[in-house]
């Protein structure tokens, strides 16, 4: 794993209109680590997320992507340039099949064949539905067909946000094999997620939010529960 | 992947053109506009009093051309931009509150649910 940050931020606060979510964040990912955003509901874990992926401009600091100020830069070029973003709610096209789903990610430049053989060997299930309508399928296949037309695009940065919402334990931990076999790919990873235990064994570093802040941010392996009941108590 | 991967990523990033914005525009237009409305009713106040303290006819349109005439402009123009930033702000403010009222009633018939269901598993 490289020693340089991949994607900072940098004293970020962002907010809607004149109410603040954030107040000054700071943190950072190197290439290929897994870093989980924790926090409680209403920590400001979408709102970070909707800052790095350009969504959202901060009102104050500096978003840092592979040594470059691009505080200010557009979703869709950050988007074309790498940086992936897989929001709450799976973000997939309901009404089309799985293979159409596919060939929307075609936009990157790849080729449907390729992307149809990555995502079914990496994903067997969704090649059996492959003609089926998204939106009739499972609460997990629909996340593992996000996922993959996520990594069709072949991103250098993937943000997930609430990547287990609506899911049975089951399919969450599944996913977050996944995940960590993208992490092993070199592929930088950021997750958003409510329930802590879910992504801990997963990720390097976890980061900690709560108000807005940064309450704290280390190994993830030495976030005790203590701490987790801390921040999401507000003791 | 992922030298080659995070090397064209970097070059891509670096290619980015930048705009350099920030979520700050929608407070420095309702600034400009509060400015302009100011600026204008003191530009046709005072184009009004040059007008009327002269008795030279070409003097006096030019005074109301270019202060009144001017002033009335900005003044409508930043009134505009005034009304448009600060209802955006209050609907927006009406809104979050909304949600958030919405939010604790959930929560309540939630726990009340809680308490039916306590009581008739007793």
């Amino acid at each position: 794993m490289s020693t340089t940050p991949i994607l900072e931020l940098r004293n970020v606060r962002a907010g809607y209109g004149s109410i603040d979510v954030l107040h000054g964040v700071n943190l950072s990912v190197r290439a290929g680590e897994v870093v989980a955003l924790l926090g409680p509901n209403g920590a400001g874990k979408s709102t970070t997320i909707k800052v790095i992926s350009g969504l959202l401009r901060p009102s104050a600091g500096q978003l840092i992507v592979a040594g470059r100020d691009v505080t200010g830069a557009s979703a869709g070029a950050l988007a074309r340039a790498g940086l992936c973003t897989i929001p709450e709610g799976r973000g997939i096209f309901p009404n089309l099949t799985v293979r159409e789903n596919l060939l929307m990610a075609t936009f990157a430049g790849h080729k449907l064949s390729d992307i149809e053989e990555s995502t079914y060997s990496r994903f067997p299930r969704l090649g059996e539905r492959r003609t089926q309508l998204a939106g009739t399928m499972s609460g997990g296949e629909q996340q593992m067909l996000s996922l993959a037309r996520a990594l069709a695009t072949k991103p250098a940065i993937l943000l997930l946000d609430e990547l287990s919402m609506g899911l049975a334990p089951i399919i969450v931990a599944e996913l977050y094999n996944q995940v960590a076999a993208i992490a092993a790919e070199g592929v930088s990873v950021l997750v958003v997620e409510q329930f802590a235990r879910t992504v801990l064994g997963v990720a390097d570093t976890a980061v900690l939010l709560a108000h807005g802040s940064v309450r704290m941010s280390g190994k993830a392996s030495e976030i005790g529960d203590d701490v987790l009941a801390g921040a999401y108590l507000g003791t | 992947m992922n030298e080659n991967r995070i090397q064209t990523f970097t070059e891509e990033i670096g290619e980015l053109k930048l705009r350099g914005a920030r979520a700050d525009r929608e407070r420095w237009l309702l600034v400009i506009g509060t400015v302009a409305l100011i600026a204008g009713v003191a530009m046709a106040v005072v184009g009004g009093f040059q007008a009327s303290g002269t008795t030279e006819m070409g003097d006096q349109i030019a005074f109301l051309a270019t202060g009144t005439l001017i002033g009335l402009a900005l003044v409508i123009a930043g009134t505009a931009l005034f009304v448009r930033y600060s209802l955006a702000r209050f609907l927006r403010f009406w809104l979050v509150r909304l949600v958030h009222e919405h939010r604790s009633e959930t929560d309540r018939v939630v726990e009340a649910l809680k308490q039916i269901e306590g009581k008739l598993d007793r």
